[in-house]
């Protein structure tokens, strides 16, 4: 165990300027946002937050946006194609994604894949580093990931459209509105991203000499979501917040001669949440119901195609009781029953409570302290007892430390457990015990954040080939991460002008205690940088991502890695006044048609183009 | 996808040994690969591979392929070999195709990339090449009509164009496959428990033989066809079958000798292994020796004898490690003295002899 991160909670706005509003979303009575304890029970550890400004500057796919904003890890087979994640140097099932502070991921395989998310579906995307299981459950050990829809209690009506074209025939449609007034708030979203995704392979060509391209790699992703908030009276609201999505692909080829495959993913996600606050007593209740569906058809020919699902219905209560002035209280029960089948599993359900308890001491404007535990019972496994212990404060307006140690673990998925055959009904959730230490700084305009962290990874789940002729999961590895995380942003504004730079840097190291090894796919390095500019009604910016190299073998061969890549994108809009706003856009992608790919044998897209039209009304 | 992955494992989960057919009546003898084993190593998440170790094993090159070739792909799940000249056949199961190379100097030639679907093993006659196609694959539990179980094919490629001109539906699952007096024979261990036989000359099937369930590895020799056949749970066997009458007989195994494979026949002795051990009886013999010649030390959970063949009087073991990075081929003596190792590919299945 061991050290971790820390960080602070700032805000990096790119491009243009936007301010850090950590607290001001939670405290803003207009604003309800359904994850109401993310910010202010967590100061402790390091919170970005991607506001929706960063948003739009960005390529709609959540992998895009956090891979450039981020130091999170993207592995990518192909453009568009399944993405997941690693965060601070764990595997893709480590890192959780909450949708309004509810656990996304995947029952059936652990992880959730980046590309099925479209950005500008939600108000502000929020990363957290660092575990989050007494909050947030499975799979927050590296990190969350936190989707948000913001209800807007006051009079408001509100058009937003966007309009994308760009290179291989990539098309978005993505419409926002919001309605709303003292007592009633409604979201309707729809986004529609679709390409042909038929991009030349940069400096590839077959053995004849003809031009490699991205074969069998189109994709669409469409998404509704609806969210309505009711103030019964003053003190209490009603919210509804609900989603559903649909990601068809094909998946692209590695060799011209591959069988064409192509795989669906569907989500519906639902989440009815009542909350009261009286005197000193709070009580917030939250009916959930999830379902994912994956059919993967191993020849897109044929209609023949396996399949995978899980339907899952969560309950939650909170119950807060503010002690002292500075200290609340805060006891959850929950409950989650979660049934999964196909055509590789059966038909299986599993039933999860779980208890939790925290403590939040606000003993003054510049101390905080948290505390909290959680233990869950489960029909599958048994559950290793969980907290989180934390402190943050903050020594002078330029210094703030931050602390943090806590217990996190990941359960063993549906296929885990389940598949047929190979599935392995004994095994353990994965555990880890970590540790951070973070120091914020800021300055003037600048801040500065500087995160260490260790973690240390019991039973990790892998597929080993097991008796017979099956491979089946066991709880077999033990890891040790460590690293450095920085953070740093600045922002001004001289009359008309605007600047903000921002940058992210992670240094991972990730080793197999048994091999002493790197893990495979986890970069020694990774660095986002963001440079945006505004005058007027002009704005201009540019965004920097390099990857380090990574090892794709487990006995980390150093002639099979993937070697490390910079890629650089630019854009710049103008508003031309009509409406509320009305932009048109440009942006030169991979500007300088860097050849890359993040996973082996899938190479990303040269230089290519994208052009937008954004209306407000 | 993880689940079509898992697929593959089951399906490249028999360990590889090669029937090899070597037509080497126009071979010419120069260039690097000359004169030399080749190991294969199937991959996993990236492209296989072909070790070399030359007959004196004082020459080695770890992936002949990529170093004659450069990035070209030579593709996922690399299955088998067959020869025909001076050129070597190299399929891909995994990417649907086979690569044509000079088997002397490993130079490409062409590649077949249609009319393919996870092709298996293959074998020539008269200028066609014969391979194996295992098609799709049921889901685990589907029911036993299910098109996996029926659509496998045998793909007849002419070799001058190097184009699928035909296929022969076996309407059943099929794996290794064997040449012999014209006939063209067909093991598949999981779903099959008939031997399958093709006449080429009319593409149809004959009469299948009953050898039973689980059989997997054979070898001809003097007009007879060793197969062995290694069922769960019970004692494996080597059923002979004599090809002028499909008459049956057997070599019986000890009762508690399980899970036998790798059939290969050299110098008049039948070799086999059973888990991390290399057994040898005579061809005449009636009952399967369970005294080891001797044994080998593996850490691979799933990957123990991964690849084996004996020729030239040297025993060749590949073990599978942990099929995500480089493992071992080892070559003993036949009295079992370690002659020498190798760091080769991820997966190494197999290894054929280009002599």
């Amino acid at each position: 165990m061991t050290l971790r991160k820390l960080i602070f909670p700032f805000f990096v706005l790119m491009c243009q300027l936007i301010l850090a509003q950590n607290d001001s979303i939670t405290n803003l009575k207009e604003v309800v946002v359904s994850d109401r304890t993310l910010y202010s029970n967590n100061k402790s550890q390091s919170i970005q937050v991607l506001n929706d400004s960063v948003i739009s500057k960005n390529q709609s796919s959540l992998t895009n946006l956090l891979n450039y904003n981020s130091v999170l890890y993207f592995k990518e087979y192909g453009r568009g194609m399944l993405s997941t994640v690693s965060f601070r140097g764990t595997t893709a099932s480590q890192t959780a994604v909450i949708w309004n502070g509810i656990n996304v991921n995947s029952q059936l395989n652990g992880s959730a894949d980046f590309n099925t998310f479209t950005s500008p579906d939600f108000n502000t995307i929020s990363v957290k580093a660092g575990g989050g299981s007494v909050s947030y459950g499975s799979g927050a050990i590296g990190g969350t990931v936190h989707l948000n829809n913001n209800l807007v209690f006051k009079n408001k009506f509100e058009n937003d459209l966007r309009l994308d074209y760009g290179s291989f025939n990539t098309i978005g449609v993505n419409y926002k509105m919001i309605l709303s007034n003292k007592k009633w708030s409604t979201q309707v979203g729809f986004s529609r991203n679709s390409s042909d995704n038929d991009y030349d392979y940069v400096g590839l060509y077959t053995w004849k000499g003809v031009q490699r391209k991205n074969e069998n790699g189109q994709y669409a992703t469409t998404n509704l979501s609806a969210n309505v908030g009711y103030k019964i009276k003053s003190n209490a609201v009603l919210t509804f917040y609900s989603q559903s999505s649909n990601t068809d692909r094909h998946l692209s080829l590695v060799s011209e001669s591959d069988s064409k495959t192509k795989y669906i993913n569907t989500f519906s996600r639902n989440l009815l949440e009542y909350t009261e606050t009286k005197d000193r007593f709070s009580s917030n209740y939250k009916v959930a119901y999830l379902t994912e569906q994956y059919q993967y058809f191993g020849d897109i020919e044929s209609n023949f195609f396996s399949f995978g699902k899980s339907e899952s219905l969560i309950a939650k209560m909170d119950f807060g009781y503010q002690v002292l002035e500075s200290i609340k209280l805060n006891g959850i029960l929950d409950y989650n029953r979660t049934k999964g089948f196909g055509s590789s599993f059966g038909d299986n359900t599993r039933q999860i409570g779980a208890i939790a308890f925290k403590a939040v001491e606000q003993y003054n404007d510049k101390w905080q302290n948290e505390l909290g535990f959680r233990k869950e019972v489960s029909s599958d496994y048994d559950s290793p007892f969980l907290f989180s212990l934390g402190s943050s404060y903050i020594f002078n307006s330029f210094y703030n430390l931050k602390v943090n140690l806590s217990r996190n673990f990941r359960i063993p998925t549906f296929n885990d457990l389940y598949w047929e055959s190979g599935g392995n009904p004994d095994l353990k959730p994965e555990s880890s015990y970590q540790a951070e230490v973070g120091n914020v700084f800021k300055y003037k305009k600048f801040t500065l954040s500087e995160t260490v962290y260790f973690i240390k990874i019991d039973d990790l789940i892998r597929w080993v080939p097991g008796k017979g002729d099956n491979w089946s999961p066991e709880n077999t590895d033990r890891v040790n991460t460590y690293g450095a995380e920085t953070i740093f942003g600045w922002s001004n504004t001289y009359d008309a002008t605007n600047f903000a730079v921002n940058a992210t840097y992670a240094y991972t190291v990730s080793k197999n205690v048994d091999t002493n090894k790197q893990l495979f796919f986890v970069p020694y390095h990774k660095v986002t940088g963001s440079f945006a500019y505004s005058y007027s009604k002009f704005s201009a910016n540019c965004q920097f991502l390099y990857n380090g190299f990574v090892y794709t073998r487990s006995d980390n061969d150093p002639n099979e890695i993937i070697e490390g890549y910079p890629v650089s994108n630019v854009g710049f809009d103008y508003d031309f006044g009509l409406l509320n706003s009305s932009k048109l856009g440009f942006q030169v992608l991979n500007v300088f048609n860097q050849k890359y790919q993040s996973l082996e044998d899938r190479p990303m897209p040269g230089r290519n183009f994208n052009m937008y039209i954004i209306l407000k009304f | 996808m993880k689940f079509s992955k898992f697929f593959f494992v089951a399906l490249v989960s028999v360990s590889a040994f090669v029937s090899c057919t070597n037509n080497d009546d126009d071979k010419v003898d120069s260039g690097d690969y000359n004169e030399g084993i080749l190991v294969l190593n199937e991959g996993s998440a990236g492209q296989g591979s072909v070790s070399y170790i030359s007959n004196d094993l004082a020459t080695f090159t770890q992936d002949a392929y990529t170093k004659v070739n450069g990035d070209d792909l030579l593709g996922k799940y690399v299955q088998s070999v067959f020869f025909d000249g001076d050129k070597a056949y190299i399929i891909s199961g995994g990417s649907n195709k086979i690569t044509v190379v000079n088997r002397n100097t490993f130079k490409i030639i062409a590649k077949i990339e249609s009319g393919l679907v996870k092709p298996r093993y293959g074998v020539v006659k008269d200028g066609k090449a014969y391979v194996t196609n295992a098609n799709t694959y049921a889901d685990w539990g589907a029911p036993a009509d299910a098109p996996g179980y029926k659509d496998d094919y045998v793909a007849v490629i002419n070799l001058a164009t190097n184009l699928v001109e035909s296929k022969i539906e076996l309407n059943a699952t099929a794996n290794r496959i064997v040449l012999e007096n014209g006939k063209l024979y067909i093991s598949e261990p999981y779903n099959n428990d008939k031997l399958l036989v093709v006449n080429p000359a009319t593409k149809t099937l004959e009469t299948p033989i009953a050898v039973g369930s689980k059989a997997d590895t054979m070898e001809s020799k003097d007009g007879i066809l060793y197969v062995l056949r290694s069922s769960n749970g019970v004692a494996s066997e080597i059923v002979k079958v004599k090809l002028s009458d499909k008459s049956m007989s057997k070599i019986t195994f000890p009762a508690d000798f399980k899970n036998a494979k790798n059939l290969d026949i050299d110098q008049n002795k039948i070799y086999y292994t059973v888990g991390t051990s290399v057994y040898g009886i005579a061809i005449t013999a009636a009952e399967a020796s369970n005294t080891a010649i001797f044994s080998y030390t593996s850490a691979s959970a799933y990957g123990k004898m991964y690849g084996f063949a004996v020729k030239n009087n040297h025993i060749f073991i590949a073990d599978g490690g942990d099929f995500s990075a480089n493992s071992k081929a080892f070559v003993y003596s036949l009295t079992g003295i370690l002659e020498k190792e190798f760091t080769v590919g991820v997966g190494p299945n197999g290894f054929y002899f280009n002599d």
